[in-house]
């Protein structure tokens, strides 16, 4: 309200127009993302772990080491689930992103220790085209992914497995399964810097996650992977190109797994076929809490990046609290179980009482369309 | 309110035999809208009951109540003597209610003999299947209805005229009593509503008591004995269908006289052809088929089921790309090698089946508006231009009267006739220059299909090439400048202005 209220003031100062402006953006992309059921649940969902471990063991829990932990262990998690985010809104999955990440991984450790082992300032000269390299295998593979999906037509969950497969198997005979040590001191530092408390590592995060939901909610490709989930057929019929739009989306998800394989490397200087084994399913638990149907049509990041925040809290409040993990895989489990319990009695409640929910919700752009309107009759 | 006499019409009628089914006083609300208020019907064994009224009117609701898919806040269904406040679906079968959805429910992997069977057997909590048990109970309701239907064939490859029989004999099997089935003939062809009709005969015969739901007001003057009447949740008028003519019950229907007379635009005859198609071919479907619309022209393509006029239309729009000849729009040639080629120059679909092919029913209204034209709103940054949208969806959202609280909701929630301006409202967000409609009034009533021919005639104005491709005849002599009839893949007849009427229409479609 009270941005509407200073915008005639305003008009003659653009810098505060502009402001003005961008806050009016900025709140109602936050309104519009707070409105989606996925993101207020895990929101609730943060607040709810994140108390419980606080209260808890709050001298583990809020130590600085522990937040750091959880906000230096997320991303590399967090990108790979939202790569999965978006193969499960065109409809489909990926089960090849670990392998996918392990593999740039490899391959990057691969390459530094070559060309260090001649002159240690060359390998760490060519950090910034390793990185390249790293990402475009992760593209590569990707796009591997989609020319068998839409071209080859063959189900996303069968190709996915066979890549992962392959893929895997590659890094093991390359490595001759054992861990690589190696990689550029430039991506290690920049796995220990932070800005304030915030490490560098989740900054990177936040930033994928930025552009991802751009590319979702604000691209004529982010509509159209959307639409293609919600309904494959009526996508053809209105004319979307299905085959380039899932190669768009296979081909991107495969360059964040490449970039999740460039955060591995910063996290540790090594790199393994097998590294990671227990994320090819905690990222599908992750973009379903996140609110990802998994039928597809309908994800946001801002969902998946909470889910993902919470079982890294969860995570992290298991081992404060002296807890294995295999106690924590089970508590995965019945969050998961749990979250889709609570979704199935919202869905079944009595009609009207959610409709007015919604109307509240909507209200705000209905007085958007009623001011249209007004327009409309003025011409 | 307008119907005051409508609880005298229908008590006085209780002379005859007893009722099977009689609903009474059926109340219920959903939320702010009073789905029915105060409604009562009864079904007598041997007779059609009609049950017609505009979407949105409560019919599906009072069906629902009696197939005990809901229950009514107030009101109680008796069923043979026995009163029930509250069905549910389980009572209702085993009461002998039968309903069948325009979908059928079949399960397309199992036989016709199966399917006709297996359910009865599964509410029976029958544990052991046997094959030979279960082919001998289908053929014996097969021969008693006196139907050609093949029991070994797998559902999915019948016709949607023979898996309506199947979903006939299945009722049967559960010993129907009453039969109600939703839009019934709205899939099917001229023939093949005449060979329903004689089925209904059989039933009636039978001593079932059949209830239709249909929009078709000529097919529901020809089958029913009785007619209700419903609008905005409450029963206008009930009686023998022989008090009624169309025109009354299109008045009945929707409070005030609805125009359906002809009335065609003037279209420039002379103006180069909006599209041109020369010998167009596609081997098992249609061969050698050349016409031409104007810019503002509305031209009609009819045909029996199968004829080709579906596949004749999904060429020209790139879904099933023609083998050979050529595609002109505005007298420049085209390629159309797929759907994208197609909208690109300029060509919209509105699709035969809107619920799968048509629509993203999850989806917002929004988004189904905004479907095809992504690409035409995006900003100097590819990004897209969300005011521009809104605008988009505002404008179509308001011109074509979309009747819904807020273009947020999701389609699935729309009646027919909304959901089809949702369609129609896609592609004219895409300002295309040849608009193709397959069945553009199927499954909506009377009201919206005025209001959606209407439309039809406001685009042609502004130029735009409407193909319409309709079994619905009204509607084909309603709006059209020309007619062609499709037959066995070709062209056989063109109708031209003043030849366009419903009988010639129907004679040249018979040949």
């Amino acid at each position: 309200m009270k941005t509407e209220q200073a915008q005639p003031q305003a008009a003659e100062n653009s810098l505060a127009a502009m402001n003005n402006r961008i806050g009016r953006v900025v709140t109602e992309a936050v309104g519009r993302t707070l409105r989606d059921r996925g993101v207020s649940r895990m929101l609730i969902a943060l607040v709810v772990a994140f108390g419980f471990f606080a209260i808890m063991r709050p001298r583990i829990f809020l130590g600085p080491i522990n937040l750091q932990n959880i906000m230096v262990a997320a991303p590399e998690v967090g990108v790979i689930a939202i790569a999965m985010m978006l193969a499960m809104l065109t409809g489909g999955i990926d089960l090849s992103l670990v392998s996918i990440a392990n593999l740039s991984a490899v391959t990057m450790s691969t390459l530094f220790t070559a060309m260090a082992a001649s002159n240690p300032a060359f390998g760490e000269s060519m950090t910034v085209p390793i990185i390249l390299i790293g990402l475009v295998v992760g593209a590569a593979c990707g796009l591997l992914n989609g020319l068998l999906i839409s071209l080859v037509g063959i189900t996303p969950i069968l190709a996915t497995l066979a890549t992962m497969q392959i893929l895997n198997g590659l890094a093991v005979v390359w490595t001759g399964g054992k861990t690589l040590y190696g990689a550029p001191a430039a991506l290690t530092t920049f796995g220990k810097t932070a800005i304030g408390p915030v490490p560098m590592l989740f900054i990177v995060f936040v930033l994928v996650a930025i552009v991802i939901a751009t590319v979702v909610r604000s691209t004529a490709l982010g509509r159209k992977l959307e639409l293609q989930g919600a309904n494959p057929v009526a996508a053809r019929f209105s004319g979307i190109p299905s085959r380039s739009v899932l190669i768009s989306s296979y081909t991107i998800g495969g360059l964040l797994a490449g970039l999740a394989g460039v955060l591995f490397l910063c996290r540790n200087p090594t790199a393994s076929a097998d590294y990671g084994a227990s994320y090819v399913l905690l990222v599908i638990v992750i973009a379903v809490l996140g609110g990802t149907n998994p039928n597809g049509g309908f994800a946001t990041v801002a969902g998946v990046v909470l889910a993902t925040l919470t079982l890294q809290v969860v995570a992290s409040g298991f081992t404060a609290l002296r807890l294995s993990p295999y106690q924590y895989s089970i508590a995965q489990g019945v969050i998961l179980v749990v979250v889709m319990i609570l979704d199935t009695i919202q869905w079944s409640r009595p009609k009207w009482r959610k409709r007015g929910v919604t109307t509240d919700s909507a209200s705000l752009q209905t007085t958007q369309v009623g001011t249209i309107k007004k327009d409309k009759e003025q011409e | 309110m307008s119907s005051t006499t409508a609880p005298a019409t229908q008590l006085a009628d209780a002379t005859g035999p007893a009722p099977v089914l009689s609903a009474r006083h059926i109340s219920k609300r959903f939320g702010g809208v009073q789905a029915l208020d105060d409604v009562s019907l009864d079904l007598i064994p041997g007779e059609v009951h009609c049950l017609a009224g505009e979407n949105g009117c409560g019919k599906s609701t009072l069906i629902k109540m009696i197939s005990g898919a809901e229950r009514p806040d107030s009101g109680e269904i008796e069923v043979d003597g026995i009163v029930h406040t509250r069905m549910n679906t389980t009572s209702a079968i085993q009461s002998g209610i039968q309903v069948i959805y325009q979908d059928f429910s079949l399960f397309g992997n199992l036989t016709v003999a199966e399917n006709i069977v297996l359910t009865s057997a599964v509410a029976a909590k029958r544990k052991l299947y046997r094959v030979k048990d279960a082919r001998e109970k289908a053929q014996a309701i097969v021969d008693e209805l006196q139907l050609d239907l093949d029991l070994n064939a797998d559902v999915e490859n019948l016709s949607v005229a023979d898996r309506q029989l199947t979903a006939i004999c299945r009722a049967l099997v559960s010993d129907a009593r009453v039969i109600i089935m939703d839009e019934p003939t709205t899939a099917l062809t001229h023939s093949e509503v005449e060979h329903l009709f004689t089925v209904v005969e059989r039933l009636r015969a039978r001593g079932v008591a059949l209830v239709f739901v249909s929009h078709k007001l000529q097919e529901v003057l020809a089958i029913s004995q009785r007619l209700t009447i419903m609008r905005s949740g409450r029963v206008v008028i009930s009686g023998p269908s022989a008090d009624f003519d169309r025109r009354s019950i299109a008045r009945h229907m929707t409070g005030s006289d609805v125009e359906e007379s002809r009335r065609v635009p003037d279209f420039d005859q002379t103006a180069t052809p909006a599209l041109e198609v020369r010998g167009l071919t596609l081997p098992g479907a249609f061969r050698d088929v050349s016409f031409q619309v104007g810019k503002g022209e509305i031209l009609g393509v009819t045909g029996l089921l199968g004829s080709g006029r579906t596949e004749l239309a999904e060429s020209v729009f790139g879904v099933l790309p023609a083998k050979s000849g050529t595609i002109a729009i505005d007298g420049k040639p085209v390629r159309v090698r797929n759907i994208q080629d197609a909208v690109a120059a300029g060509i919209g679909y509105v699709p035969e089946d809107r619920l799968t092919q048509g629509l993203f029913l999850e989806k917002p209204i929004a988004d189904n508006i905004i479907a095809a034209s992504f690409n035409e709103h995006r900003n100097r940054w590819k990004l897209l231009d969300r005011k521009r949208i809104w605008g988009t969806i505002t404008h179509f959202f308001d011109q074509l009267k979309i009747h819904a609280p807020h273009p947020n909701r999701a389609v699935r929630t729309l009646s027919g006739g909304n959901a089809q301006r949702v369609v129609l409202a896609k592609w004219l967000a895409t300002d295309p220059k040849v608009l193709i409609l397959n069945g553009p009034t199927v499954g909506v009533d009377v009201g919206s299909k005025a209001q959606i021919l209407d439309l039809l005639r406001i685009q042609a104005e502004r130029g735009m090439a409407v193909v319409i491709i309709s079994d619905d005849v009204n509607e084909l002599v309603a709006c059209c400048h020309r007619v062609l009839v499709v037959a066995h893949g070709q062209i056989t007849h063109e109708l031209v202005a003043d030849q366009v009427t419903e009988d010639s229409i129907q004679e040249s479609m018979a040949v």
